[in-house]
């Protein structure tokens, strides 16, 4: 019992993190109809600012986690202007960015192992190494801190979606592009400050990453399917579907590693991603694809 | 005759491709109801898409209260007071109905009396009230129609362009949209309405406009349109259909 226990609470405390990691990702693909294969390796620049700011300045990776922010977010707004405002008004566009990004994903990969090495690296603030006991299970504090955090920007991103002027707009952008185009949304600005949302919010979730699992740049391959499944299963560009599909996976993939093994938990995710595809390609939260 | 728009030899296409209009005619006067009639393919659509700016006049002009609309974006066209609901009415499917009609305002340069307009239309369309809070999405096509076709009344515009309000609706509803844009047109809102169903269209407009290939073939005053031999055999399936 307190197996099972424990188990779950390991599973909530990842799915948090895993959100935050997916909803950046689920935001630019809502408005913007890209999928960015760039976006886990954005993650992984997030956490070397992290990294960097604690190993040089002895920064606890929380303050660095703003800090993370704003330097991804301009590189989001650097790239979009340097590739993917062109793309936009081509109807070739969705196909294009597929390898625009994946294209993106190795250079950045490139330029982070060039820097950087490709040595494992963590952040350790104390905290990350802790863990709270409550009777016979133990969470651990990093993982907490990273769980609720994440939550708390989620939480952010929706009330700025939902209240928001801005919020309107990314929404109405999303859901009915030319729409939002005839009642004065001016769609480029929003695929702009989107893209810049969605990879500040990659800085974030890199922060928290970065002293919750070990990291290299090369890591994000494995995170591309990790995600893919979260925003499939969610529902491509729903939010909350990212969210509820994030905790689901999560727990599923830490009972998959309790009761079965540490090297199968991973494959939960990628097994995910191709039963959804078969199954309910248009996700839980999501719109049927339309064959038209 | 005073003129409110005018559309003179417009030629337009999508993209690069070929002309679809070419020699389109026609003339808005304030406050009347216009149908556009033509069959399928004829360009009606198109004709709606290019004075509202989604698509990029070739050559002709088109003039609002004398001033050229060509080459402004359609959030400019709207900010002039002319809006456009299109055949696939526009809306957003997981917005609620309220959240819609804020889209509707989302050009005011001034939203502090949003909230208020928006409870003035809500009273006059009870059907919205009630669904204030539910997806637009989830609505049946006359309500969504309905929800299209007020929202426009947020901006107090001069001119609305309606793209067949009646495409994929029952015979009875409708007719619930014809009047509701006759209601619209009776506040001074000059309607430049599009119909596949000409028949329908004519009988509840007053100038009656006919296109086909892209060309404006003939216009004059909706039960004169009704009339003609021309039109009676080619769009109204033969004379006995008047
Ligand atoms: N998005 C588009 N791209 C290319 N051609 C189009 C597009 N939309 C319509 N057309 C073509 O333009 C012509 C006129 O279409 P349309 O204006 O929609 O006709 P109507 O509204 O009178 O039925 C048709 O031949 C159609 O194939
Ligand atoms: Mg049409």
């Amino acid at each position: 019992m307190a197996d099972i226990l424990q188990t779950l609470i390991l599973g909530l405390a990842l799915g948090g993190v895993f959100a935050l990691m997916g909803s950046g990702l689920s935001l630019v693909f809502g408005v913007m109809r890209i999928v960015n294969l760039a976006h886990p390796v954005m993650i992984i620049a997030g956490a070397y600012v992290a990294y960097w700011g604690f190993k040089l300045y002895g920064i606890d990776p929380l303050v660095m986690l703003p800090v993370a922010i704003v330097i991804l977010a301009v590189i989001g707004i650097l790239l979009y202007k340097l590739v993917f405002e062109r793309e936009a008004r081509s109807a070739k566009y969705s196909e294009m960015t597929v390898l625009l990004t994946f294209a993106v994903a190795m250079i950045v990969e490139g330029a982070l192992g060039g820097l950087f090495t490709n040595t494992q690296r963590v952040t350790s603030p104390a905290y990350a190494t802790d863990a709270i006991f409550i009777g016979d299970v133990f969470i651990p504090t990093g993982q907490l801190y990273a769980g609720i955090l994440s939550l708390v920007i989620i939480a952010g991103l929706a009330l700025f979606l939902k209240y928001s002027r801005f919020g309107y707009a990314i929404r109405a952008t999303t859901q009915n592009r030319e729409a939002a185009e005839l009642l004065g949304v001016n769609v480029s600005m929003v695929a702009l400050v989107s893209f810049a949302i969605g990879i500040g919010l990659a800085g974030a979730a890199g922060s928290l990453v970065s002293f919750v699992f070990s990291f290299f740049p090369a890591k994000h391959w494995e995170w591309i399917a990790v995600l893919m499944s979260l925003v499939v299963l969610g529902g491509m560009g729903s939010l909350l579907g990212t969210v509820v599909a994030s905790f689901l996976l999560s727990v599923i993939a830490a009972f998959v590693g309790t009761y079965i093994g540490a090297t199968w938990s991973t494959m939960t995710f990628f097994l995910a991603l191709f039963l959804i595809l078969l199954v309910r390609p248009q996700g839980l939260f999501g719109e049927k694809p339309e064959l038209a | 005759m005073s003129e409110l728009l005018h559309v003179s030899n417009v030629t337009a296409g999508y993209g690069d491709g070929p002309a679809i209009l070419d020699g389109a005619e026609l003339t808005v006067e304030p406050g009347k109801v216009h149908c556009i009639i033509g069959p399928n393919g004829a360009g009606k659509s198109t004709l709606l898409k290019a004075i509202c700016g989604m698509l990029k006049v070739r050559k002709g002009d088109v003039l609002y209260r004398g001033e050229s609309l060509k080459g402004l974006r359609p959030d400019q066209v709207l900010r002039k007071g002319i809006c456009f609901v299109p055949q696939e009415r526009a809306l957003f499917p997981k917005m609620t109905v309220r959240e819609n009609m804020r889209m509707g305002g989302f050009s005011l340069p001034d939203t502090s009396n949003l909230e208020k307009r928006i409870d003035e239309i809500e009273e006059r369309f009870p059907i919205l009230k009630e669904r204030r809070d539910q997806h637009a999405g989830t609505m049946s096509g006359g309500q969504q129609q309905t929800l299209a076709m007020a929202r426009t009344m947020i901006l107090k515009p001069d001119i609305v362009m309606l793209d067949e309000p009646s495409l994929g609706l029952a015979p009875k509803i409708v007719q619930e949209m014809f009047d509701i844009m006759r209601m619209m047109a009776a506040e001074g809102i000059t309607i430049l309405l599009v119909e596949q169903n000409a028949l329908m269209g004519l009988k509840n407009s007053d100038w009656g406009v006919v296109l086909d290939l892209g060309k404006t073939l003939f216009s004059g005053p909706a039960k004169d349109v009704l009339q003609d031999p021309r039109i009676q055999d080619l769009y109204l399936g033969g004379s006995k259909a008047a």
